[in-house]
């Protein structure tokens, strides 16, 4: 059996090892642009120098170290001819394949304002490649802005003010971080940064720019018409799916590849796992999808079922927050909150069960709480307070030793 | 494998598990007499809970047959090794993201209280003859180490 994996990312490592535990005879031939396998959250310690290549993978280098296991880095499948079961790269070579997993992730998405897209300034911060790009054009600048306060933003920003840079972040909201954080819990950050030298300019977006004759942005104005000068631009706007490959093919997309719970495509032999699915953006769900592709093209039935992605850490100057659910307060909910000088919380309850928590400072054992959002566990009949239940509420174990949920 | 199994019926919450691993992964040399329990850096991976009834949960970490954390993991710190069926911890290549206290259905995990760096996460005492501390010190063998399929 040969499989072709596109991608070296969560979604396509995991599958990888997935089939090379399940079927120990099978081929497996990994194609990635990317020339270094690198988690992609930990891009800001290369731009701080903390890591290098070497340092950002995240699997042992040895899987590669089997005849069985075929890398070809820094190529980009071009297409894939889906009648003859064969992928054909940028420079015209072919593999052939019994089962294919897409696992291509996605990229930057730069809003066309003004020059952004034109400029040799301008970066989003996805790949290992930008962040080599982004790393040499940082040496030559001071003033840095960055468009978007989300976690690669934020990211970004902490890595630059690491090395002394002015960091200016522009956020379209009226806080920091407002998908995964109510303002109050953004704010514990804002502070921080400030602290470190940060500038945040919130409720205003990005509207135009000015290049100049180097072909760089020197500066950008906002819709007030306020104007920042700046040496570089990184871009923090959000993903899209990298669909370049199955592009007149038949494989299903609407706006991300269509998947059943195998994660199969509609086309026979071919799956799609990760960011290109568009199920999730989370890590862990990557790893999830890459797995459960992996399984069904061993041939072992498996169903993508834990699909809860609306889950985030997150640790920035030893201030760790865990946000799990929309954090929403709707009608007829209950919320608590609570607060002492070291820590933050908020849960929502709705219907007697958990919809959302937040939980900045302290987030020992907090585990539990995506088990029972996730699995709608009714909390109606405990009396102890949310923020204190364990486990132990919970407790059972077997014979093997293994825990399970007494609900 | 072998997996730290517990007989909760046995537990009555006398934290000497707790002690032994906080001091079985203490920083600098000493022994038990000169642990400092109040220092922060020193930590216990096993922690027991006290429930209403009045008994005991002893919340250890399992080196799950599919560990959650590992799924989680997004620098390959945490991986299963495939001979001792163990979920092992690598220190140096954390990324101190905290996904896998998010995504360990048990809370076990927690993150380092000093530097928040770190996952203090079980590691079978496989570094001091893995024989772990806390079985050791259990004076009413509550918990005890067998082997189990996979």
């Amino acid at each position: 059996m040969i499989h072709v994996i596109i991608g070296a990312g969560a979604a396509g490592m995991t599958a990888a090892k997935t089939i090379r535990q399940a079927d120990p005879e099978a081929y497996i031939t990994i194609i990635s642009t990317d020339e270094h396998v690198h988690s992609r959250c930990m891009l800001h310690h290369y731009l701080s120098y903390e890591r290098d290549e070497k340092t950002l993978c995240f699997v042992d280098p040895e899987f590669f170290n089997s005849d069985k296991v075929n890398w070809v880095a820094g190529k980009t499948v071009k297409t894939i001819d889906t009648a003859d079961h064969m992928v054909v790269l940028d420079d015209d070579q072919k593999y052939s394949y019994d089962k294919l997993l897409i696992a291509t992730g996605a990229n930057s998405f730069i809003p066309p304002v003004g020059q952004f897209r034109e400029a040799s300034n301008v970066f989003g911060l996805r790949h290992l490649t930008d962040a080599q790009n982004i790393r040499k054009a940082a040496e030559k600048a001071s003033n840095i802005l960055i468009v978007g306060s989300g976690l690669v933003g934020l990211d970004a920003a902490y890595s630059f003010l690491e090395q002394g840079k002015h960091v200016t972040v522009v956020e379209m909201a009226d806080r920091i971080l407002p998908i995964q954080l109510n303002e109050k819990g953004g704010k514990a950050y804002k502070k921080l940064f400030e602290d470190h030298g940060c500038k945040f300019i919130l409720s205003r977006k990005a509207s135009d720019t000015h290049m100049n004759e180097n072909g760089e942005i020197d500066y950008v104005t906002l819709d007030d018409g306020t104007k920042i000068d700046c040496e570089l631009v990184i871009v923090a706007a959000g993903v899209r799916p990298a669909l370049e490959c199955i592009q007149g093919t038949n494989i299903e997309a609407d706006r991300f590849i269509t998947v059943s719970d195998s994660m199969q495509t509609n086309v026979p032999d071919i799956y799609a796992a990760g960011d290109v699915t568009g199920l999730s953006g989370i890590w862990p769900n990557a790893m999830k999808q890459g797995q459960t592709a992996g399984y069904n093209m061993c041939g072992i039935k498996t169903q993508y079922i834990d699909k809860y992605a609306m889950k985030n850490t997150m640790n920035f100057y030893g201030l760790t927050t865990l946000s799990l659910g929309r954090g929403v307060e709707e009608e007829g909910d209950v919320v608590i909150e609570r607060e002492d000088s070291h820590n933050y919380r908020r849960a929502i309850l709705r219907d007697g069960k958990l919809d959302s928590i937040l939980l900045q400072g302290k987030i020992d054992y907090s585990g539990i709480y995506q088990y029972l959002i996730k699995n709608e566990i009714d909390l109606s009949g405990i009396k102890k307070d949310i923020f204190h239940l364990s486990f132990a509420d919970f407790y059972s174990i077997d014979e093997r030793g293994a825990y399970s949920y007494n609900v | 494998m072998k997996r730290i199994m517990i007989d909760t019926a046995k537990c009555d919450g006398c934290k000497n598990c707790t002690v032994a691993c906080m001091q079985a992964h203490r920083e600098g040399p000493g022994t038990i007499y000169d642990l400092d329990l109040t220092d922060i850096r020193n930590e216990s991976r096993n922690h027991i809970e006290k429930v209403a009834d009045g008994t005991y949960r002893p919340v250890f970490c399992r080196h799950c047959d599919t560990p959650e954390c590992v799924m989680s993991c997004m620098s390959g710190a945490l991986t299963k090794d495939p001979e001792t069926g163990h979920v092992c911890y690598d220190e140096e290549k954390c990324g101190s993201c905290f996904m896998c206290v998010m995504n360990c259905p048990y809370g076990v995990l927690k993150a380092d209280t000093a530097t928040r760096t770190k996952v203090i996460k079980c590691d079978f005492c496989e570094n001091d003859g893995g024989e772990p501390n806390c079985v050791k010190s259990c004076p009413k063998k509550a918990i005890y180490v067998e082997e189990v399929n996979v």
